[in-house]
C-alpha cells in the first residue's frame, strides 16, 4: 500500500511536466505581451524592447522553458513580472482563502448531496425523488455567478443574515471566517451538489436491487441501516470518484466565485496574472492547480481501498 | 395450533403487461420442527411465497393479500416496526446464491453480529463472541480469522455455512431455506443439508424448504407441498407423496427425475418431461392451470377448476381425476 503510493507519486512527475510544457507552450503562443502592459502607453518600441530583453521574453521558446524548468526543479516558481515579488510568496498569500472556500464547499456538497440522493434512490419514482432530481437539473444549469448575484442580493443585501462578500482568516475566529464562505459555498456547491446527487442516486439504485439488500432486510435491519451502511458503502466507488472528478470543477468555479464574492483568493489572483500577461505567476498558479488535481486523483485511489476491500494495490 | 398458517395467500404484481398474478390463493400450515419442502419448476410461486411470508416483497409493485399467522399473529397485519422485529428473529431465511447474498464491502463477523446486536441486544464485544460460536457450529475452520474476513475471500460452501450461521443465530423458530444448495456443487449440497438438519434439531426450528431438487426432499422433508403456476396443486406426507402422487403435474415432476444406473441395467429410455410451460400468468385461467399440458385433460378440466380434495390421510390434491385410488396413469 505504501509502496504504492509513492510510486504514484513518483508517477505524477512525468505528469507535471506535460502540464508544465503545455501551459509554457500555450502563454507563449497566446497573444499579448507583458512588456507592452509592463510600459505602459506612453513608452518608446525601443522601451518596450529593452523591458523584454530585461524578462528574457525575447530569447528563443526552448531557451525560456529550459531555464523555467531548471528553477522549478529548485523550487523556484519564479517572480512576478509585475509585482517583483517571487511567485511562490504570491500564491502562498492567497493560498488560504481559496482552500477554505473549497474545503467548505467540498463538505456541503458531501453533507447535502449524498442524502439527497440516497432519499432520491430509496423513494424511487415518487414525489420526493422527482423533486430531487428536479432541483439537481436546476442547480447544474445555474451558471455560479446568476446563484452568487442572487444569493448576495437575498441573504445578505435584503436580509443581512450574511456579509455580502469579504473574507475573514480562520485565526480571527471560527464564526467570522465561516461567515463569509458560506454564501460563495452555496454558489460555487450548487452544480457540483446536483452532480454528486444523480451519481448518489445512480449508484444506489444499482446497489439497492442486489441480493445482500434483501439479506439484510431479512436481518430485520431497519431502513437507515440497510441505506446508509449496506448500501452506501457499495455505492461509495462512483460517487468517490465524482467527488474528486468535482474538485476540479471547484478549481475552475472558484476563479468565478472568488470574483464574484471578492474573496482574494488564487482565483482573483488569476484573473489579475492574466489581464496583466503575468506569465510566470499564470504559470505557477496552473502548475498548483494540476497538482493539487492529481493529489486528489491519488487520494480517491486510496479512498477506494477503505470502502470496498476487494480493491488492493 | 400450528406455527405458521397461511391462509388464501396472494401475491400479486403490477406489470406495464397486466396484473401478474405470482401467487393465487394458496393455503398451507407449518407445525413446529416440522419440515416442510415446497417444489416445484421455476416460475411456479415458491420462491414469491417464501418471500411473501417475509413481507419482503416490494410493494408496489407487489401487493400480498390473504392471512399468515405466525404463533397466531397476522403478519400481514403488523407495522414495519413490528414486522422487524420478527425478521432474523423469529423467522429467517437463507436465499439461494450464497456467491450475492453476502454484503462485499462488510466483514463476515459484523453481517453475523448485526442480528444478534439487532434483536437480543447485545453489545459489541458479546456479539463478537457469538458470531465466533456460530462459525464454529457451522463447521468454519478458524473462526477467529474468518470473522474479520470479507465474503470475498470464503468460498460458495463457506459462503452458504455463513448465511447460515446468520439465519440461525437469534434461534428462529421458523427457517426458510430458498433453494440453499442449488448454486452449490453437490458434494458441498450434501454437507449443506446435512448442517441444516444438525442445526434444525439443535434449536428446534422448523424449516420451510423451497427446493426443486426431489432427491433433496426425500431426505430431509416430512411433508411436502406441489405448486404449479402460483398455487398449490397437491399436498402429501414425503413418503406418500412419493409412493402415490396423485396430480399428473407431481407425477410429471417425480418421473422427471433420471434414474441412476439405468443405463448399466440396459433399460434406458428418454427422460421423461412436462412437455409445455408455465402458463402466462398474467392472463385469467379458465379451468385447471395444468391443463394446457396434462396428457389426461378433458373438457371438464378446461372449463372447471378442480378445487383441493382429500384424496388419501393427509393427502390432498387439485385434480379431478385423483380419484381416492391412483389417478390413471
Amino acid at each position: 500500500m505504501l509502496s504504492y503510493i509513492l510510486r504514484r507519486i513518483v508517477a505524477t512527475l512525468p505528469v507535471m511536466a506535460i502540464v508544465a510544457l503545455f501551459v509554457f507552450g500555450l502563454l507563449y503562443i497566446a497573444p499579448g505581451d507583458p512588456a507592452v502592459v509592463i510600459a505602459g502607453d506612453q513608452a518608446s518600441p525601443e522601451d518596450v524592447e529593452r523591458i523584454r530583453q530585461s524578462l528574457g521574453l525575447d530569447r528563443p521558446f526552448l531557451i525560456q522553458f529550459g531555464s523555467w524548468v531548471w528553477r522549478l526543479m529548485h523550487g523556484d516558481l519564479g517572480t512576478s513580472i509585475f509585482t517583483n515579488l517571487p511567485v511562490s510568496t504570491m500564491i502562498g498569500q492567497r493560498l488560504g482563502p481559496t482552500l477554505s472556500l473549497m474545503m467548505v464547499t467540498l463538505l456541503l456538497t458531501i453533507v447535502v448531496a449524498v442524502p439527497l440522493g440516497v432519499v432520491a434512490a430509496w423513494k424511487a419514482g415518487s414525489f420526493i425523488d422527482r423533486a430531487i432530481m428536479g432541483f439537481a437539473v436546476f442547480g447544474f444549469s445555474l451558471p455560479v455567478f446568476v446563484v452568487g448575484y442572487f444569493l448576495a442580493y437575498v441573504f445578505a443585501l435584503q436580509l443581512e443574515w450574511l456579509p455580502v462578500q469579504g473574507y475573514t482568516p480562520l485565526n480571527r475566529g471560527f464564526w467570522p471566517w465561516l461567515q463569509n464562505l458560506i454564501l460563495p459555498a452555496i454558489a460555487l456547491g450548487c452544480v457540483y451538489i446536483a452532480l454528486v446527487a444523480r451519481i448518489t442516486r445512480a449508484a444506489m439504485l444499482e446497489v439497492l436491487q442486489q441480493d445482500y439488500i434483501r439479506t439484510a432486510k431479512a436481518k430485520g435491519l431497519g431502513q437507515g441501516g440497510i441505506l446508509f451502511i449496506h448500501a452506501l458503502k457499495n455505492a461509495a466507488v462512483p460517487i468517490v470518484t465524482v467527488i474528486g472528478i468535482g474538485i476540479a470543477l471547484l478549481i475552475g468555479g472558484a476563479v468565478v466565485t472568488e470574483s464574484v464574492f471578492a474573496i482574494p483568493g488564487l482565483g482573483r489572483l488569476t484573473i489579475d496574472a492574466i489581464l496583466r500577461r503575468d506569465y510566470p505567476v499564470i504559470q505557477g498558479i496552473v502548475l498548483l492547480f494540476s497538482f493539487v488535481y492529481v493529489l486528489v486523483n491519488l487520494m480517491i485511489d486510496v479512498t477506494y481501498t477503505l470502502v470496498d476491500p476487494r480493491i488492493r494495490y | 395450533m400450528a406455527l405458521l398458517e397461511v391462509e388464501n395467500l396472494q401475491t400479486h404484481f403490477r406489470t406495464p403487461s397486466g396484473i401478474n398474478r405470482a401467487v393465487d390463493g394458496v393455503s398451507f400450515h407449518v407445525n413446529e420442527g416440522e419440515t416442510l419442502a415446497v417444489v416445484g419448476e421455476s416460475g411456479c410461486g415458491k420462491s414469491v411465497t417464501s418471500m411473501s411470508l417475509m413481507r419482503l416483497i416490494p410493494e408496489p409493485p407487489g401487493r400480498i393479500a390473504g392471512a399468515i399467522r405466525f404463533a397466531g399473529k397476522d403478519l400481514l397485519r403488523m407495522s414495519d416496526r413490528e414486522m422487524r422485529a420478527i425478521r432474523g428473529n423469529d423467522i429467517s431465511m437463507i436465499f439461494q446464491e450464497p456467491m450475492t447474498s453476502l454484503n462485499p464491502v462488510l466483514t463476515v463477523g459484523r453481517q453475523i453480529r448485526e442480528t444478534l446486536m439487532i434483536h437480543q441486544g447485545l453489545d459489541k464485544q458479546a456479539a463478537e463472541t457469538h458470531a465466533i460460536e456460530m462459525l464454529t457450529l457451522v463447521g468454519i475452520p478458524e473462526p477467529k480469522r474468518r470473522v474479520r474476513e470479507y465474503p470475498h475471500q470464503l468460498s460458495g460452501g463457506m459462503r452458504q455455512r455463513v448465511m447460515i450461521a446468520i439465519a440461525l443465530a437469534c434461534n428462529p423458530k421458523l427457517l426458510i431455506a430458498d433453494e440453499p444448495t442449488t448454486a452449490l456443487d453437490v458434494t458441498i449440497q450434501a454437507q449443506i443439508l446435512k448442517l441444516m438438519l444438525d442445526l434444525k434439531r439443535r434449536v428446534g426450528a422448523a424449516i420451510i424448504l423451497i427446493t426443486h431438487d426431489l432427491g433433496v426432499v426425500a431426505e430431509i422433508a416430512e411433508r411436502v407441498m406441489v405448486m404449479y403456476a402460483g398455487r398449490k396443486v397437491e399436498e402429501a406426507p414425503v413418503a406418500e407423496l412419493f409412493r402415490s402422487p396423485r396430480h399428473p403435474y407431481t407425477q410429471g415432476l417425480l418421473g422427471a427425475v433420471p434414474k441412476l444406473g439405468s443405463s448399466l441395467a440396459g433399460t434406458t429410455t428418454r427422460l421423461a418431461e412436462i412437455p409445455g410451460q408455465v402458463p402466462d400468468l398474467r392472463k385469467p385461467i379458465a379451468g385447471c392451470v395444468f391443463a394446457g399440458r396434462c396428457a389426461l385433460a378433458t373438457d371438464l378440466c378446461r372449463q372447471y377448476a378442480p378445487g383441493l380434495e382429500e384424496k388419501g390421510p393427509g393427502h390432498i390434491a387439485a385434480c379431478h381425476y385423483a380419484s381416492k385410488g391412483a389417478v390413471a396413469a
